[in-house]
């Protein structure tokens, strides 16, 4: 069984995660050994990744935000990682809040129904054969959170497959030698990969407000 | 030698064919005072040598109506109109025309139909032939298929008569069963439940099922209008001076609703210091000359260039069809055909004082084929000019107007694209990207007779290197405010209906005039009182695009940035009245998956007449579905008639009960 311990704790820290040994001690009886290894390391994996960091990972001071990483007078600096984050938040900010209410809307109006789908912006001929972007690829701004419970905003400088309103809350990500300017990470493909993974209540509770805080945020509530 | 009576759809119409045909002489008929029965011989192909008689009818002949006992609103409670037995019969004032299609039609060897060819004419050849098989069963019955009223075509139509196509007639009796049974019983089910409470007493609350989505459209937009709010957005501005020509580089986001994370790009570049040129493309580019012309594509410019509604711009363009100006203006087809002589349609607009020097051009070498849309509905050629008149010999400035712009948009359409050259440098600066994009129009061709589009040339920029370096003058971080988009403008009413299927081409216009008349919306210049009447809406500058909801839906000025169009006159936006709004969003709440504002249900009656028209569903079939569908929403309708109600309270306030 300790052996077993090891194999998967060697497996997941390939992928930069290093379980706490309470939540091991929370694994192991689960699964049954006969089961293949290969079989109950993505097991292991798809738990962890269903799992609050903030519980479930150890917290090594390389694999944390450092204390001073709010600090905004540091014009830039790296972190080299591996560092373990979960999103807590995600933001399109590329689009106004009023359009992304909008696009809601019409969703729950079932207007993305086949059959149902009310178009209600027609653009010209040779914009649509130049291809003018529509709304949607906006970059996107995280709230991440590390094993501490630290949390810190990032935005994508290059948009990352796997990020966007699509993704979950609770979505891990493992970060490597990333930049940070002012206090805020700057993500990209090449020091961002996205592990995936989800906290369902909270990820629950944050789709259902969605729309509010985006009303709140355009200041829509108001008259 | 056999008499051929011939029946066209209007007395214009007649009048024309027939003196195209022989010289005819113009007889009185007992009753009518607009219709005339012109007399004289021919020698048709499929008839030989022939006396003819060329009369018309004025529209629909005969109307449709519930029997006695359900005439009345209070004889029976509206849903039995689903089923309610319906009554044929010839209008009260057509009776007179009736009779001398019967008198007409005895003695003759053959009955040649001359309605206009598209769905409606062929219900209304079906109308006529109905009437003169009923006094003479052995007529050959048969019709002309025709686009122009120009002698050549006429001649040729009158040479190869063809069949009657009762799938088209099939489709319109579908369709007028269909606004019979629905359209009334919706219409007294509101009025009877809601009249009282408006204060216009006998106001009719009428119902149309393909009004309430046109509706529908208007108020959507209106609530989008009102219930938008500006929000701040933040984009990097550069600017280069090189060889004394002052370039500004657009930055390749646009723009972003994040401050924090402009703010932080923005000192990123600031120490970067150096903006890399990586990439300097000079490439051809063209501006591509309009497609042919179709009625919906007429409509919108009408509004927008015209100064004309659609209603009117329809009723101009169909005068024009019946002197034989213009070819049949309700098509839906945006391809010539292959065969069409398109040339000789040019050469004889080689005389016109303002546009004939480049018809000459066309006809001297310069003719191209016209571009191919996607759209062929079988029936009628694009709109195009037929023959060449001389504009001061036109009736009206309407007339002068539509003309015209028939005329170049089909000299538009047989020239070459305008040709330019564009040139387009990307930097790299602080791991940002900007662009600068500059255009020379080489050669503007089709714009020279097309001044609806516009192409202008951007100031020359100067010469960079890929790899060159340099230290920008000017960079800058500024904000910008989204704008609401504006309230619909006709265009755009024409637009939306015929992108989510509603209305034919020949019925929008109509759906539009409709609920004008029946106050569901009302219409103002555009411009007067726009959404920046809750104050403080700074139009600024900031993208291009749609992104960030810098009202793409605003119709009229072309590229869709900041101000007001600058055409203001005669653009009328809508905006819908309160009854209007009450009605939409009763509906709504009654049951939003089969509100009868969204375009679905029609859309899907509307495929369904298509599918009558293609042979692939029966008229029964297609009536007996629609009636279900409709059924249950009115079952609905009726048991929550507090939902409309309530909705008719709250934006009626004096409203009673």
């Amino acid at each position: 069984m300790a052996n077993l311990a090891q194999e998967i704790t060697s497996y997941l820290s390939t992928k930069s995660l290093s379980p706490t040994p309470a939540w091991l001690s929370t694994f192991l009886p689960t699964i049954r050994t006969n089961t293949p290894l290969p079989a109950l390391q993505k097991t292991a994996l798809f738990r962890l990744l269903a799992t609050d960091i903030t519980q479930s990972l150890t917290r090594p001071p390389a694999s944390c935000f450092p204390t001073t990483i709010h600090d905004a007078t540091i014009r830039e600096r790296k972190l080299p990682g591996p560092l373990a984050v979960q999103v807590l938040d995600v933001e399109d900010i590329g689009r106004s809040c009023w359009s992304q209410v909008e696009a809601i809307e019409a969703a729950e109006r079932g207007e993305t129904t086949k059959g149902r789908e009310i178009i209600r912006s027609v653009p010209s001929e040779q914009e649509a054969a130049e291809g003018v972007q529509t709304a949607g690829a906006g970059p996107h701004k995280l709230l991440l959170q590390d094993a501490q419970g630290v949390c810190v905003y990032g935005f994508e400088t290059h948009a990352i497959e796997g990020v966007g309103m699509a993704m979950s809350i609770g979505s891990k990500l493992v970060l490597r030698d990333v930049v940070v300017a002012r206090g805020v990470l700057l993500l990209n493909p090449g020091c961002v990969t996205v592990l995936g993974g989800k906290i369902e209540g909270v990820h629950k509770a944050w789709k259902e407000g969605l729309k509010e805080r985006l009303i709140a945020k355009a200041g829509m509530g108001e008259g | 030698m056999g008499k051929i009576l011939c029946v066209a759809e209007k007395p214009s119409i007649a009048k024309a064919v027939a003196n195209h045909l022989a010289r005819a002489q113009a007889r009185n008929v007992n009753g009518v005072t607009y219709v005339k029965n012109y007399v004289f011989d021919y020698n048709f192909t499929r008839w030989g040598a022939s006396n003819v008689v060329f009369t018309s009818v004025l529209g629909h002949i005969k109307q449709h109506e519930f029997g006695p006992r359900y005439t009345s609103w209070n004889s029976c409670d509206p849903s039995e109109l689903f089923d309610a037995p319906i009554v044929n019969s010839v209008v009260d004032d057509k009776k007179a025309i009736a009779r001398n299609i019967e008198e007409q039609a005895r003695g003759a060897q053959a009955l040649f139909i001359w309605t206009d060819c598209d769905r409606e004419g062929e219900h209304i050849g079906t109308e006529i032939r109905d009437i003169a098989l009923r006094v003479n069963p052995r007529l050959d019955v048969k019709r002309a298929r025709f686009s122009n009223i120009e002698r050549a075509h006429v001649i040729n139509a009158a040479t190869n008569p063809v069949s009657l196509d009762e799938k088209q007639a099939n489709a319109v009796a579908a369709r007028i069963e269909l606004d019979l049974r629905l359209g009334a019983a919706f219409t007294r089910l509101q009025t009877l439940a809601l009249q009282s409470m408006i204060s216009q007493e006998h106001k009719i609350i009428s119902y149309g099922s393909c009004q309430f989505p046109t509706l529908g459209f208007v108020v959507d937009r209106y609530f989008r209008v009102k219930n938008f709010v500006p929000e701040t957005f933040w984009l990097l501005k550069l600017m280069h001076e090189k060889n004394n020509i002052k370039v500004n580089f657009n930055w390749k986001r646009g723009h972003l609703f994040d401050r924090m994370a402009v703010t932080i790009i923005f000192e990123r570049c600031l120490e970067a210091k150096m903006a890399r040129v990586t990439s300097m493309q000079k490439k051809p580019t063209s501006k591509w000359k309009p497609l042919p012309l179709t009625t919906v594509e007429l409509q919108k410019m009408g509004s927008r260039f015209l100064r004309m509604d659609s209603q009117r711009v329809m009723k101009v363009a169909e005068d024009l069809y019946t002197k034989g100006w213009i070819s049949y203006p309700r098509t839906e087809t945006d391809q010539f055909d292959k065969g069409m002589d398109l040339r000789s349609l040019v050469e004889k607009q080689q005389q016109d004082a303002s546009w004939g020097a480049f018809a000459q051009n066309l006809m001297n070498g310069q003719f191209r084929q016209p571009r191919s849309g996607r759209h062929n509905d079988q029936a009628h050629p694009p709109i195009h000019p037929v023959n060449f008149v001389v504009r001061a010999q036109l009736q009206n400035d309407e007339e002068r107007r539509v003309y015209e712009f028939v005329v170049r948009r089909f000299l538009a359409c047989c020239s070459e694209d305008a040709l330019g050259e564009s040139t387009n440098i990307e930097v790299e600066y602080g791991g940002e990207i900007f662009r600068a994009r500059g255009l020379i129009v080489i050669q503007r061709n089709y714009l020279d007779v097309y001044p609806y589009d516009k192409w202008d040339s951007s100031q020359q920029l100067p010469r960079f290197d890929v790899g060159e370096a340099f230290a920008p003058k000017e960079v800058q971080m500024t904000d910008g405010n989204t704008t609401a988009p504006g309230y619909l403008t006709e265009p755009e009413l024409i637009s939306l209906m015929d992108v989510n299927g509603i209305g034919t081409d020949a019925t929008m216009a109509e759906h539009i005039a409709k609920i004008k008349e029946r106050e569901y919306v009302m219409t103002r210049p555009k411009g007067g009182g726009r959404a920046g009447d809750d104050g403080g809406v700074r139009s600024t500058t900031g993208s291009r695009g749609g992104r960030g909801g810098t009202g793409r839906g605003r119709g009229g000025a072309g590229s869709g940035n900041a101000a007001p169009a600058a055409g203001n006159s005669g653009i009328q936006e809508f905006i819908p009245t309160t009854l209007g709004v009450a009605l939409i969003e009763g509906y709504d709440n009654v049951g939003l998956d089969t509100s009868l504002s969204k375009p679905f249900l029609r859309k899907e009656m509307e495929l369904q007449m298509r599918a009558i028209c293609a042979g692939t569903a029966t008229r029964s079939d297609v009536v007996h579905q629609n009636l279900e569908l409709y059924r249950a929403v009115f079952m609905r309708t009726a048991q929550q008639m507090n939902v409309l109600k309530t909705a008719i309270r709250k934006y009626i306030p004096q409203a009673n009960g």
